[in-house]
């Protein structure tokens, strides 16, 4: 695991990373941590889109790809850490492209702090409209290797968080999840970059204590004045699958208005807003 | 020439014994250590061979055989795994296995079961965790309340109470992929299927498994832990019993029999001992020589020993009967030996040559079986020839003493009087015995047209052994639990759509794509780059890279020209997913529905069937929406939307993921190649009569399938290869007694055995199977053997007599007493092997028997009868009246 690790951690990937405000003295909390780097991973604007083009790759080489546009509008107004204020909820519009028999697929996400999202998909060559029931997020998001829970973020509330170990360049917490049974994983570990917040690389080890998944950021931009993963994998070690995204086209603070965010306007894409 | 070593053969045993027998000694020895050593110590010896066992069916056939090549890389690409199967029925709760507690434990033995992993150097076994079928690790997909489709796990939490238990039964018979795979179609009984990533772990995940399920029994829950692995392993470790027990107890029961015919202990000893040193020798050889012990080769040590015995036997008989005359052990020895020489040499050579024919078979361990057999029986020669005589003369002369029939004494035993009779028979009655030795070959040859050609690797257990009956409580249970797999594919093409009728949609797109308000620039220089194009690159692959380039640099003006025509050439590409056609899926439907009607079929999981599933559940879950969608792309979307699971990777068990190649996995009730094969044909009948809609390769795989071509290649190569040692030994046996008549005379006792055998298999309706196909080797040997000593002294006894009726006597006498004790021994020594707890070496036992006690027969009644019929053309020279010494 940690060769992994440590490779991706080289000083050459560490510089693409933003140096921020350096406040070496302060080592902030574990609840600190946990919050900045929620933010930095899913709340960064009021609102952002970005176009992600996904490659899985299996085990024997077989590639396969999806294109899809992601909309996001927050519910709170402010972007403030402090005292949880970013921290509220969400809405999330994945208009999809590619392959072409999928095109114009959408996916609705109400996710909410205080409760199970609300989620809806529409399939354009059925004519349908359907709600999901909101039994587990732990499921494949579109055949990929990543997760509905790792689009839209897991709630941070469902795990405890613990601070294991301070390095150079990195915080590294080992989240537990509150109710062991709620996920397939024991538990996870996340490398987050001590200055940008952003969680570097993130290991989930199963009941065994085995590592099975690893998410990596692979590259960061900074855009809009907001350090951004561009370019991200999650692989399943158990299947050997892996999946790349690459975000393009990222902008945040966009106007788009909350209407679009709506069941209605899953038949009727907003174009506008997608291009 | 042969006179010549038989004298020096005969001469160095008699004058050198105790080199001989050390020479013996320490050549055993030493081979035996070849093979221990680096078993016993497999890291301080590298470079000599371990013993390895192969209990692996799929090696009938040899690893570059194409429907092995197949197979394996259909399994691949398919990601198939090695199943365990873990079968749970419960008969005492009225909701059979589900119930709370049952489901509790199953759900334990889920958990349990996904644990079962360990590093092995640098690999990681076990249990193939995702891969796991189990209540709590397969998806269910369900209606979730109004216009609500609900994605779980089957079986998320032990249920609390028995209804709950109801509701996992209830929702997996709705999903056709879990009923009558998963959940039994009476209700009643579940499996958990456990993925293992190499076979032979197998052993060590039952033993887990049967360690945590120890209490079940007595809570309620029978459990049968099956699978192929686990059968291969069970095989292995029988087959070592099989070798440990069945062998030595043939040995001890040839030995008792020696005993009680020869009378003298001391001397009796010296065949056991040729025997054991020709079988370890041999077993020894094929280990170092880096082969493997198998169910063929394992068998080798029961061959060995009768045709040991028989060697030795008869040396002993001669000597028994002769050593009165003499009453020096010495001059006896030669007098034997110079009789015998000749004869054994043959019967030796022609043995060698039957089995040595296996090796024209295109079975590789039943070649390696041949091979080694006609290398023991060479050993076996080798150490009858000198090491008989060198112990005799390294015992005790006082112990000889009365030993063996008295000069001129008649025997008056049973036996001998029953030979003494059937001498006379056999000539006086000359025409009858050859009447019914013809009726007898008639009905044989009416059976041999009835023989079944067929095996099943789980039938080589007892009907009673765990393995048997927890395959037939699962198949009563399940959709059946003998897998064969169907590959559908389309013939790999370069190009899907050509280029004309690219430029032709593009043309049509542009007038779309105009009207709704698109730019047309973008359409135009793609028609433009699309009619200049030339070069190696595909057209398509031309447009994709100028469709890339153009919406990443697109303006607000034309970007939806470009997504457009991005949009038009991925439609094109996916043209080729022929797996997402309607048309095709149903045809699918209709063939899978049309294999269900086999009775050998109880089940068939598809890719229509997920398609079906999850586009019904989609549509409010009503019945009468279980079908295929109508357009490619709502299956593209079903498919999908049935992705966003647990489990996405599933759906690549059934298709490829560039939707060219569809699996379907067979669950059939039997393994028996005779069902497969009508399976097979149904398959062809129904493409034969619903040609699919586009071409379709289909390849049969699976383990069920490999076993129809090995025995096919079975039958055929072991009829070539008996037909072809036929031949050689008919040669043989015309050099041997320089005469073409005689020759031939000497293959009747064989042809006759050999008929009567085969012909009894088809009469009695046993199957014409592996071990059964290598007995007409073993016929070859034995059988000649028995022909080669009357006639070689039939011969020598017209020499002495002149006349055919004269020779008689003597003829039914010394040797006709060799070759009935031969059979009476061997017969009997092979009889324990039907102790064997494995159905092969039971077959193996009593059909040695009985090619035996028939060639014994064949050879007593049926060549004098002959001989006597055809006395005229065979002894043309006047010879010297009979002397009586």
């Amino acid at each position: 695991m940690f060769d992994r690790v440590t490779r991706l951690l080289t000083p050459a990937f560490i510089a693409l990373l933003p140096a921020g405000p350096a406040t070496a003295a302060e080592q902030p909390s574990v609840d600190e941590i946990v919050h900045r780097t929620n933010k930095t991973a899913y709340y960064q604007g009021k609102s952002g889109r970005a176009n992600v083009q996904m490659t899985i790759t299996d085990s024997r080489g077989r590639v396969r790809e999806r294109r899809f546009t992601i909309l996001r509008l927050d519910q709170p107004d402010s972007d403030a850490v402090t005292g949880r204020a970013y921290n509220g909820d969400q809405k999330f519009y994945v208009y999809f492209r590619r392959p072409a028999d999928v095109n114009k697929m959408a996916f609705l996400v109400w996710k909410h702090i205080d409760r199970d999202d609300d989620r809806w998909l529409y399939l354009p060559a059925l004519d349908l409209v359907k709600r999901i029931a909101a039994s587990d997020q732990r499921t494949s998001f579109v055949g990929s290797d990543y997760f509905y829970e790792d689009v839209s973020g897991r709630d941070i509330n469902a795990d405890q968080h613990e601070l294991q170990e301070v390095t150079d360049h990195y915080y590294v917490l080992k989240h537990t999840p509150k109710d062991p049974d709620g996920a397939e994983f024991s538990h996870y570990l996340m490398y987050v970059h001590k200055t940008s917040f952003i969680p570097v690389q993130t290991v989930y080890f199963d009941k065994n204590g085995a590592k099975y998944r690893v998410a990596n950021a692979l590259n960061v931009e900074t855009i809009d004045g907001y350090p951004t993963v561009t370019q991200a994998s999650m692989e399943d070690l158990r299947t050997g699958s892996k999946t790349l995204m690459r975000y393009s086209a990222v902008t945040y603070d966009i106007q788009v208005p909350e209407a679009v965010f709506s069941e209605r306007h899953l038949r009727r894409a907003p174009t506008k807003y997608l291009r | 020439m042969l006179d010549k070593l038989s004298v020096t053969m005969v001469h160095l045993a008699v004058n050198r014994p105790k080199a001989v027998i050390w020479s013996m000694l320490v050549s055993t020895v030493l081979i035996i250590g070849l093979a221990a050593v680096p078993s016993i110590w497999p890291n301080q010896f590298p470079y000599l061979n371990a013993v390895a066992v192969d209990t692996d069916p799929e090696n009938m056939l040899s690893e570059d055989e194409p429907v092995r090549v197949f197979h394996q890389g259909a399994k691949q690409r398919f990601g198939l795994s090695d199943m365990v199967v873990v079968g749970v029925v419960n008969e005492h709760h009225p909701q059979g296995v589900f119930n709370a507690e049952s489901l509790g434990r199953i759900y334990r033995l889920a958990e349990f079961a996904k644990q079962l992993q360990w590093t092995q150097g640098e690999r990681q076994e076990g249990v193939i965790s995702v891969d796991l079928l189990a209540p709590s690790t397969v998806d269910n997909i369900e209606q979730g309340g109004l216009g609500t489709v609900n994605f779980s796990w089957l079986m998320a939490a032990p249920p609390r109470d028995d209804t709950e238990a109801l509701h996992v039964l209830e929702r997996a018979q709705r999903i056709p992929f879990l009923d009558g795979t998963l959940v039994s179609e009476d209700g009643k009984a579940l499996a958990v299927y456990l993925p293992i990533t190499r076979k032979d772990i197998a052993y060590r995940i039952r033993s887990e498994l049967q360690a945590f399920i120890a209490d079940w029994q007595a809570a309620g829950d029978q459990v049968h832990i099956t699978g192929l692995p686990v059968a291969e392993d069970t095989f292995g470790v029988e087959m070592f019993i099989q070798m440990a027990i069945s062998a030595p107890l043939a040995m001890l029961v040839i030995f008792l029999l020696l005993w009680w015919f020869f009378k003298k202990l001391s001397l009796i000893v010296s065949p056991m001992i040729v025997a054991m040193v020709s079988s370890l020798a041999t077993m020894a050889l094929l280990i170092a020589s880096g082969n493997t012990i198998h169910i063929m080769s394992s068998m080798i040590p029961i061959f060995i020993m009768p045709i040991a015995v028989l060697d030795a036997v008869h040396i002993l008989s001669e000597f028994f009967d002769r050593y009165p005359q003499f009453k020096d052990r010495r001059k006896t020895i030669e007098e034997v030996v110079q009789t015998l020489f000749a004869p054994m040499l043959f019967t030796t050579l022609t043995t060698m040559a039957g089995f040595s024919s296996l090796m024209l078979t295109p079975i590789p361990p039943v070649q390696v079986f041949g091979l080694f057999i006609a290398v023991g029986v060479f050993l076996a020669w080798l150490w009858t020839i000198l090491f008989i005589p060198a112990y005799i003369m390294l015992m005790d002369e006082k112990r000889l003493e009365g030993y063996g029939h008295q000069a001129g004494e008649e025997d008056h035993s049973l036996l001998g009087r029953s030979l003494a009779a059937a001498g006379k028979f056999t000539v006086s009655r000359s025409a009858v015995v050859l009447g019914a030795t013809l009726l007898a070959v008639a009905t044989a040859i009416h059976g041999i047209g009835k023989i079944q050609v067929n095996d099943n690797p789980t039938r080589w257990f007892e009907a009673q052994h765990p393995i048997r009956v927890a395959d037939r409580v699962l198949n009563q249970h399940f959709g059946g639990t003998y897998m064969a797999y169907l590959e559908l594919s389309a013939p790999e093409e370069k190009v899907i759509v050509a280029d004309a009728d690219l430029i032709e949609g593009l043309r049509l797109r542009r007038g779309e794509g105009v009207k709704l308000g698109n730019a047309a620039g973008p359409y135009n220089a793609m028609i433009d780059l699309a009619e200049q194009h030339d070069g190696d690159q595909p057209l398509i692959a031309a447009l994709n890279d100028a469709a890339a380039l153009g919406l990443d640099n697109a303006g607000e003006e034309d970007y939806y020209s470009w997504d457009d025509i991005q949009l038009f050439l991925d439609e094109q590409r996916q043209r080729g997913e022929v797996f997402k056609q309607p048309q095709l899926l149903r045809w699918v439907d209709n063939l899978q529905r049309a294999m269900l009607e086999n009775p050998n079929v109880g089940k068939v999981n598809s890719l229509p069937d997920v398609v079906k599933t999850v586009y019904r559940e989609l549509q409010l879950g009503a019945d009468e929406q279980f079908r295929v969608p109508a357009t490619a792309n709502a299956v593209g979307q079903t498919l999908i939307t049935y992705q966003n699971s647990h489990r996405p990777h599933d759906l690549w068990h059934l298709v490829t993921p560039d939707y060219r190649r569809s699996l379907l996995w067979m669950q059939l009730t039997s393994g028996d190649n005779r069902d497969m094969e009508t399976v097979v044909e149904s398959l062809q009948a129904f493409i034969d009569a619903n040609p699919p809609p586009l071409a379709l390769e289909h390849n049969w795989f699976g383990l069920t399938y490999i076993n129809v071509i090995w025995q096919g290649k079975m039958v055929t190569g072991m009829l070539e290869a008996f037909l072809g040692s036929f031949l050689v030994v008919m040669l043989m046996m015309v050099i041997l007694f320089r005469s073409l008549l005689w020759g031939l005379l000497a293959m009747i006792p064989l042809a006759v055995t050999v008929g009567l055998i085969y012909g009894v298999i088809g009469l009695i309706g046993k199957d014409y199977d592996m071990p059964v196909a290598v007995l007409s080797a073993l016929s070859l040997g034995l059988a000649v053997d028995y022909a080669i000593h009357f006639l070689a002294r039939s011969r020598d006894a017209m020499a002495d007599c002149g006349s055919w009726p004269g020779a008689v006597p003597r003829v039914f006498g010394e040797p006709a007493r060799a070759i009935s004790r031969n059979a009476i021994i061997l017969g009997a020594g092979f009889l324990p092997l039907l102790a064997a707890p494995l159905v092969p070496y039971q077959t193996v036992g009593i059909f040695i028997a009985s090619i035996i006690f028939c060639a014994g027969a064949a050879t007593l009644l049926i060549l004098p009868a002959l001989v006597t019929l055809l006395q005229g053309m065979l002894f043309k020279k006047e010879v010297s009246p009979c002397s009586t010494e």
